[in-house]
């Protein structure tokens, strides 16, 4: 390891993953054009789009070996989730980091255009939907109803909500609330929109480390 | 002395027909009524007398009699003379009862025509992400989770775990501005 880097790590940690370093290693007679072509490809996978198509048709028209060419795509694709992690990340050290790498200068070039460039926003907010999530609600419907009569109560009047969500992960949740308790449950979710509003105006977010 | 212990030992029927038809306590049986409270009495005039009280509450309650309504009802059964009719004192007991159990007797009635499950309660938590595996998260806004309990009458709670951003925290208190509105519109009619 280098020693005019002992005091700013690496982005990629202080081991370097095993796919960079073969990525380096089989990136040598690839001709930029080509590069570009495979960058493309990662990082629309990168954002969540299928790119199986387009990998066949490179892996077709190249004369790089499938097997080269597979290091150097789980390679990219290791470059780029790292990068993107780091929002203190900046440019020169990742160059130079590349550079330790024996990256060509070109293809540093090109991914540094992906890591700080207009691309960067919608790769994090692609990389942040594959963050571990609970379910949220994707709809939302309730209906109010007053039981009249029941066969155990002969004039019942009573007034209830009936509730349904449909959640992100498709379940469908019905459920029943009596006045009183919706009344509770009202007040708490206007309790927690306040407590969100309150942390953004405080801007807690700011936390000295 | 003697009219007491009577008192007593209707009272103490008529609060253990209300545990085992309303409040689902399945320890209460009619031998352990018998045996407990009516020792004096064959298991036939138990019965008789059990069966007698357990119609006059069925009655009282599906009416959700309200205190004029009962005396009303009372005073009819009591001057029925025979077989069928109630004595002042089990009326006076029965009018006691009602008195301190119509509220929840109302409430288990309610629920037994109640099959969707119901919500029990609701617990919250504020997050703010601040990193993740994948992604940095350090622009998004926080995150409210919701862990809503809800469950059947009888049976356990099932739990739902639930994560709202700010924007569907707000969409969801619209909405129950909306039902509350509703509601209000049904309470002020009735």
């Amino acid at each position: 390891m280098s020693t005019s880097h002992a005091k700013d790590s690496s982005f990629l940690g202080g081991r370097i993953p095993p796919e960079i370093e073969s990525m380096s290693k089989n990136l040598k007679d690839v001709d930029q054009e080509m590069f570009r072509k495979i960058l493309k490809a990662v990082v629309s996978a990168m954002e969540g789009k299928d790119c199986r198509e387009v990998m066949k048709s490179i892996a077709e028209s190249s004369t790089i070996p499938q097997e080269r060419l597979s290091y150097i795509v789980a390679g990219m694709y290791r470059v780029l989730s790292e990068a993107i992690r780091i929002p203190t990340l900046k440019q020169e050290a990742f160059k130079e980091d590349l550079r330790e790498l024996r990256v060509p200068e070109d293809f540093i070039t090109d991914f540094s255009s992906v890591v700080f460039g207009s691309r960067r926003a919608a790769l994090e907010a692609a990389t942040s939907q594959r963050d571990p999530h609970l379910p949220s609600v994707e709809d939302f419907k309730w209906r109010v109803d007053v039981a009249i009569s029941t066969s155990s109560l002969a004039r019942s009047l009573q007034p209830s909500v009936l509730m349904q969500m449909k959640l992100s992960d498709g379940s469908f949740h019905r459920f029943e609330v009596p006045v009183s308790k919706f009344q509770d449950l009202r007040y708490n979710v206007a309790l927690i929109l306040k407590e969100m509003n309150d942390l953004e105006k405080r801007s807690i977010l700011q936390i000295q480390d | 002395m003697a009219d007491a212990e009577a008192t007593k030992a209707l009272s103490g029927l008529l609060n253990g027909i209300a545990q085992k038809v309303y409040y689902n306590n399945s320890d209460i049986t009619e031998e352990l009524l018998n045996t407990e409270l009516f020792p004096e009495l064959t298991r036939d005039q138990f019965t008789a007398l059990h069966d007698k009280m357990r119609g006059l509450l069925k009655s009282i309650a599906t009416a959700d009699m309200d205190h004029a309504q009962l005396e009303a009802f009372l005073t009819a059964q009591t001057k029925r003379q025979g077989g069928g009719g109630v004595t002042a004192e089990q009326a006076a007991a029965l009018s006691r009862f009602w008195k301190s159990h119509r509220a929840r007797v109302r409430e288990s009635l309610l629920a037994q025509s109640r099959w969707e499950p119901g919500f029990r309660g609701l617990s919250w938590r504020v997050d703010l992400q601040t990193g993740a595996s994948r992604g940095d998260a350090v622009h998004s806004g926080p995150v409210a989770l919701m862990e809503l309990e809800l469950g059947r009458a009888g049976e356990d709670s099932e739990f739902v775990c639930l994560e709202f951003d700010e924007a569907k925290v707000n969409q969801v208190l619209k909405k129950m501005a909306d039902i509350q509105q509703s509601i209000d519109s049904i309470v002020q009619r009735t």
